[in-house]
C-alpha cells in the first residue's frame, strides 16, 4: 500500500517507522531536511524534503499515487491544507490529525470532508475516551475492543484469594466457553498458556470474550465493580478539557493546575460542576488539602511523563484510587506500567494505532494490531485453502507459542472451542510470542 | 532496555547467515561461465563447476545450519557485513583462476584478479598471458557485472529478507555518492529499478556489439565490462575488435551512460526526462568530459601529427571516457602522447564519474561540492562575515554534508600517500607505488606500463597484491565503510 505521511513530528516518525516494518510504502515529507536525513539513513522509506502544503513537495511525493495520505504536522490547518491538496491531486484516502473538536463535531464534519479530508484523528479525544474507559470498567486493568468491539481483550489482574487463583487452565476452561485466556503476563514475562498452566495472584490475565461475558470475568477473578465517580487530574491542559467535557457528567471532576491563567481558561472551558484549583500537585500537602484521600481515581495530565509517573505513585501512597499517567516518552511506558500505573496514556501511540486501524479496515492483509510486551495480537484473514481450515482446531496440532483468541465471522464475534472448524473468510485473532508470527503466517497461506 | 544490554555487540550467527545466502547468489551466477564452458569443450569447465557447487553448498550450509537468535541487524553488523560480503565473493570467485589446469596461478594473484574484478578495477596480473580460456573471460567479465552496481543492491533486489533495517544500513555502506537517492518508497523496490535499468542497459549494449564486427562471446564479456566501467577484454579477439570505429563509439557512449547517475537514468526512462537536463552534475560531467577530449585530441596532434579524422576524433574520446568513468582500458599507448595527457589522466581518475553510478574515483558530485567551497572561502578573505550556502542542484548542502565530503577527499588522498608507502617498503619503485595505488583507490586499474615508466601488475610482489586489493575495496565502497572498520570504537562499546 502506498502511503504519504506529511509531517515528520513525533506522530509522523513513529507511523512511518511502524508502518515501513509493516512492509507498507512511505513516503515521508517535512521542511526539516536534517530530521528527515536520520530516517532516510536508517528506516526503509522515502524522505522528501519540502512544505507538506506546497504543490511542488506533494506532487513529488506522488500523492496522485497514494492510497493513504496522512497529515499529522504540528498545525491543524496545515494538516487540513495538505489533505485538501492530496484529495484534489487524487489521493484515495486522507487522514489529518486536528486539534480542536470543533472539526469533528459531525454537523461541522461534514464541511471539513467537502475540503478533501476523509477521516479525522483527534489524539487528545482519544485520550479521553480511553481514560473514560478505563474509568468505568475500573476492575480491569486494561479493555481494548477489537473489530468494532465484537471481541473485548480484557486484562485483569488476579488478586489472592479469586476463585480461579491457583488452578490450573484445563480445570476451569473445559466448563466454561464464554471466555479464553489468551496470554497471562507474569513477572515482565509474557507467557502463551496451556492447559496445564497454573494461574498464580499477581498473574495479569488477558482474556478475550464477547461483549455479553464481560460481566462474568468479574465474579470468575475475584474482582469487585468499583463505581469511580470522584476523579482529581493533575494538569489542565487541553486532554484535561476534552475529558471533562467528554465524560458529560458521569464523573466529578477536580483540578489541579499550577498556572492561574490557564486556570481561568479552564473554568471558561470546561463544564461548570469541575472544580478548579489553583496549586501544585506535586506537593503533598497540596495534594492532601485538596481532597485526594476521597478520591477514587486520580489522573496526571501534565507535559512532564517523570512528573506524571512520580505524582501517580505518591498520590498511591495517600490514597487506594485507580491511577493514570499520561506518559509521552514511549520507552517509559514499561517502567510506568512495572511500577503498578493501571493506565498509562500516549497521544502518540493512540493517535497511531487508530491510523492502523484506518489501514485494517481498507487492507485485510495488514495483520498486526497492536502488541502487548513480548506477545503480538494479529488479526489474520483465512485464505481458501490455508491450513487452519483443513480440520478442526483441536485436530489441528498448533504450535505452544500461539493460542487462537477469538473469531470474527460475518461481523460478529465468537470464541473458538476444540471443535471449532475455521471457514474461509474469517477474521481470526492469533496470540503468540514475538517471532512466532512467521509460524503464524504459514498457517495461514 | 533489559533485552539490549545483553545483546552482544554483533550479530555474528545472523552476518554468516546472510554471507550464506549471498554465496548462493554467487553460485548461480557461475552457470553463465560454466555455460561458455560447455560450448567451447573447455578444461577450465570442471573447476568452475566444482568451485560453483563448493560455493553453493557452503553457502547452503551456513544459511541453513546456523542457528540465530534474532535476526536484527544493527549499524555496525551492516558495515562489517558488507566489507565481509565483498570479501567473501572475492574468495570464492578466485578458486577457478588458481585451480584452472590450464593458466594456473597463485593465491595473491586470484584474489587481486577476484578484486580487481567485483570492485570494477580491471587491474589484471593474470590479461597480459595469453591462453586464458573463455570459461575464466568470461567469469572475470561477469564478476565485474555484479560489483557494477553492487553485490549487496543485487541481494536487496531479489531477497526480501534484507529489506529491513540492517539492509539499510548495507544499502548505505554501497552505494557511491554523498546522498543515497531512492527512486522509490522501498529499498527492495529501488534496487529492483536500478537493476533493471541496468540489466537492460547491458542486453542493448551486448546486442548493438553482436551486430557489429564481435561475435556472441566478446559482446558479452565487452558488455559486462563496459557498462559496469570495469575494463576487463575477451582476451585477444576482443581486443581485435575494439579496434573497429563502430565498437568505440558504441563502447563511448555505454561507457559514458556508466558514468552517470543511474537513479537518473531511471527517471529519464520512466518519464521525467527534464530531470537529466536540470541535474548540475550531470551537466559538469558533459563539460568537463568535453573540454579533456579537446585537450586530449590537441595533445595528440603536436605529438603525432594529424593522421585523419578518426584519429583525432574518436580515439582521443575513447580514452577520455575509458579514464574518467575509471573503465581503463587503454587502446593506445598514452606515454606517448606526451606529459600533459599524463597530468590529465590522474585528474581524471581523481575525479571518476557521476556518484550513484557503476564508475569509480571519487566522484564529480564531490568535486562540485568541493570547488563551490573553495570559491566561498576565498570569497570569505575579502567578506568575512558573508553567508555563503554550499549550492547544488538547487538545494543549500549543511555544513556537516560539505564537511564530510572534504574529509572525504582528504581521506582519499591519504589513503593513496599511505598505501604508497607500503608498498615502496614492499621494494616497488615511488612512482609505481603512487600510481597503482591512486588506479586501484579509483578502480581504473591502468597498470605503471601506460604511463610508461613502470611494468604491470603482475611485476608486483605478492604482498603488494594484497594491499591493493584492500585499497580497491576501500575505493569501491567510498572509505567510510571499510575505515570504520579499523575504528577501535567500532569493535566495543567503550
Amino acid at each position: 500500500m502506498k502511503i504519504v505521511i506529511a509531517g515528520a513530528g513525533e506522530v509522523g516518525s513513529h507511523l512511518a517507522k511502524l508502518l515501513s516494518n509493516e512492509e507498507q510504502d512511505i513516503t515521508l515529507v517535512d521542511s526539516d531536511a536534517t530530521k528527515l536525513g536520520v530516517l532516510d539513513a536508517n528506516f526503509n522509506l522515502m524522505t522528501i524534503t519540502g512544505d507538506p502544503t506546497s504543490f511542488a513537495a506533494l506532487r513529488e511525493a506522488k500523492v496522485d499515487r497514494c492510497d493513504l495520505f496522512i497529515a499529522v504536522t504540528p498545525y491543524e490547518t496545515a494538516n487540513i491544507v495538505a489533505c485538501s491538496i492530496a484529495k484534489n491531486l487524487g489521493a484515495q484516502l486522507t487522514v489529518a490529525r486536528i486539534d480542536s473538536y470543533d472539526y469533528m463535531k459531525p454537523e461541522n464534519f461534514r464541511h471539513v470532508k467537502q475540503m478533501g479530508v476523509d477521516k479525522v484523528i483527534y489524539p487528545e479525544y482519544l485520550a479521553a475516551q480511553e481514560i473514560i474507559t478505563a474509568l468505568e470498567y475500573s476492575w480491569m486493568r486494561s479493555r481494548y475492543e477489537l473489530h468494532e468491539g465484537q471481541i473485548i481483550l480484557a486484562g485483569i489482574v488476579l488478586p489472592e484469594g479469586a476463585p480461579i487463583a491457583g488452578m490450573q487452565l484445563k480445570e476451569f476452561a473445559s466448563t466454561n466457553h464464554s471466555f479464553h485466556v489468551s496470554a497471562i503476563r507474569r513477572n515482565h514475562e509474557t507467557i502463551i498458556p496451556g492447559g496445564g498452566d497454573r494461574l498464580l495472584a499477581g498473574d495479569v490475565l488477558f482474556f478475550t470474550t464477547t461483549r455479553e461475558h464481560v460481566d462474568d470475568l468479574m465474579a470468575l477473578t475475584g474482582q469487585e465493580d468499583r463505581k469511580i465517580r470522584r476523579v482529581m487530574i493533575m494538569g489542565g491542559g487541553k486532554l484535561a478539557m476534552r475529558l471533562t467535557n467528554l465524560a458529560e457528567g458521569r464523573f466529578k471532576f477536580k483540578i489541579l493546575e499550577n498556572d492561574i491563567d490557564e486556570c481561568h481558561k479552564l473554568s471558561r472551558r470546561c463544564p461548570t460542576d469541575v472544580e478548579i484549583i489553583n496549586g501544585d500537585a506535586r506537593d503533598v500537602e497540596t495534594l492532601l488539602d485538596s481532597g485526594i484521600t476521597e478520591m477514587d481515581a486520580f489522573v496526571t495530565l501534565t507535559p512532564s511523563s517523570e512528573s506524571n509517573i512520580l505524582t501517580c505513585l505518591t498520590a498511591r501512597e495517600l490514597v487506594d484510587a485507580k491511577t493514570v499517567a499520561e506518559v509521552e516518552n514511549i520507552q517509559f511506558i514499561d517502567q510506568a506500567e512495572a511500577l503498578n500505573i493501571n493506565l498509562v496514556i500516549n497521544k502518540k501511540l493512540l493517535a497511531s494505532s487508530a491510523i492502523f486501524q484506518l489501514l485494517l479496515d481498507a487492507d485485510s492483509s495488514t495483520s498486526k494490531c497492536l502488541a502487548l510486551a513480548d506477545a503480538e495480537v494479529a488479526e489474520m484473514e483465512v485464505r481458501k485453502g490455508s491450513k487452519i481450515t483443513h480440520a478442526p482446531v483441536k485436530d489441528l496440532r498448533l504450535s505452544r507459542d500461539m493460542t487462537l483468541g477469538g473469531l470474527i465471522r460475518d461481523g460478529k464475534g465468537m470464541l473458538i472451542g476444540g471443535n471449532t472448524q475455521i471457514l474461509p473468510g474469517d477474521h481470526v485473532l492469533v496470540f503468540c510470542l514475538t517471532g512466532a508470527l512467521r509460524q503464524v503466517e504459514r498457517l495461514f497461506n | 532496555m533489559r533485552t539490549i544490554s545483553r545483546q552482544p555487540l554483533f550479530n555474528i550467527p545472523m552476518l554468516l547467515k546472510v554471507v550464506g545466502m549471498l554465496l548462493m547468489i554467487e553460485s548461480a551466477f557461475f552457470l553463465l561461465p560454466i555455460g561458455a564452458g560447455l560450448y567451447y569443450h573447455e578444461e577450465d569447465t570442471l573447476i568452475t563447476g566444482i568451485t560453483a557447487a563448493g560455493t553453493f553448498l557452503v553457502g547452503l550450509w551456513m544459511a541453513r545450519r546456523i542457528r540465530t537468535t534474532h535476526n536484527r541487524l544493527s549499524k555496525r553488523d551492516g558495515f562489517l557485513l558488507t566489507s565481509s560480503v565483498w570479501v567473501a565473493f572475492s574468495l570464492f570467485g578466485m578458486l577457478p583462476f588458481i585451480f584452472s589446469p590450464t593458466t594456473p596461478c597463485n593465491v595473491s594473484d586470484a584474489f587481486f584478479e577476484a578484486m580487481s574484478g567485483f570492485t570494477t578495477t580491471g587491474a589484471s596480473t593474470l590479461g597480459s598471458r595469453p591462453g586464458m580460456s573463455n570459461c575464466l573471460l568470461l567469469w572475470r567479465a561477469v564478476m565485474q557485472w555484479i560489483g557494477g552496481l553492487g553485490i549487496i543492491l543485487f541481494t536487496l533486489a531479489v531477497i526480501p529478507m534484507l529489506n529491513t533495517r540492517g539492509g539499510m544500513q548495507m544499502f548505505n555502506a554501497e552505494m557511491t555518492g554523498i546522498t543515497h537517492d531512492k527512486i522509490r518508497p522501498r529499498v527492495s523496490q529501488t534496487a529492483k529499478s536500478l537493476w533493471g535499468v541496468y540489466m537492460g542497459l547491458t542486453v542493448l549494449l551486448a546486442l548493438l556489439l553482436w551486430a557489429g564486427p564481435m561475435d556472441f562471446f566478446d559482446a558479452l564479456c565487452t558488455a559486462f565490462g563496459t557498462l559496469s566501467t570495469g575494463g576487463y577484454t575477451s582476451g585477444i579477439s576482443g581486443m581485435l575488435a575494439m579496434e573497429h570505429t563502430y565498437v568505440k563509439l558504441v563502447m563511448i557512449v555505454f561507457m559514458f551512460i556508466g558514468g552517470v547517475n543511474f537513479a537518473l537514468i531511471f527517471r529519464f526512462i520512466t518519464g521525467q526526462p527534464r530531470q537529466l537536463l536540470r541535474n548540475d552534475v550531470l551537466r559538469i560531467y558533459v563539460i568537463f568530459t568535453g573540454i579533456m577530449w579537446a585537450c586530449f585530441a590537441v595533445a595528440r596532434v603536436a605529438a603525432e601529427g594529424y593522421h585523419g579524422l578518426v584519429e583525432l576524433l574518436v580515439d582521443p574520446l575513447f580514452q577520455v571516457v575509458a579514464i574518467s568513468t575509471s573503465t581503463g582500458i587503454s587502446l593506445l599507448p598514452l606515454a606517448g602522447w606526451g606529459g600533459f595527457t599524463l597530468m590529465l589522466t590522474v585528474m581524471m581518475m581523481f575525479f571518476g564519474g557521476c556518484a550513484g553510478s557503476t564508475s569509480g574515483g571519487a566522484k564529480i558530485d564531490r568535486m562540485v561540492y568541493l570547488f563551490k567551497n573553495m570559491r566561498n572561502e576565498l570569497y570569505r578573505c575579502i567578506y568575512p562575515n558573508a553567508v555563503l550556502p554550499v549550492q547544488v542542484g538547487g538545494r543549500v548542502a549543511s555544513p556537516q554534508l560539505v564537511g564530510k565530503v572534504i574529509a572525504f577527499l582528504c581521506i582519499y588522498v591519504m589513503v593513496i600517500i599511505v598505501g604508497a608507502c607500503v608498498l615502496t617498503v614492499m621494494g616497488v619503485p615511488v612512482t609505481d607505488a603512487i600510481f597503482s595505488c591512486f588506479s586501484c583507490i579509483s578502480n581504473t586499474g591502468f597498470g605503471t606500463e601506460i604511463t610508461g615508466l613502470g611494468g604491470s601488475y603482475d611485476m608486483l610482489p605478492g604482498a603488494a597484491k594484497w594491499v591493493l586489493s584492500l585499497i580497491m575495496l576501500t575505493g569501491r565502497l567510498e572509505i567510510f565503510s571499510v575505515l570504520v572498520l579499523l575504528l577501535p570504537s567500532f569493535w566495543s562499546r567503550g
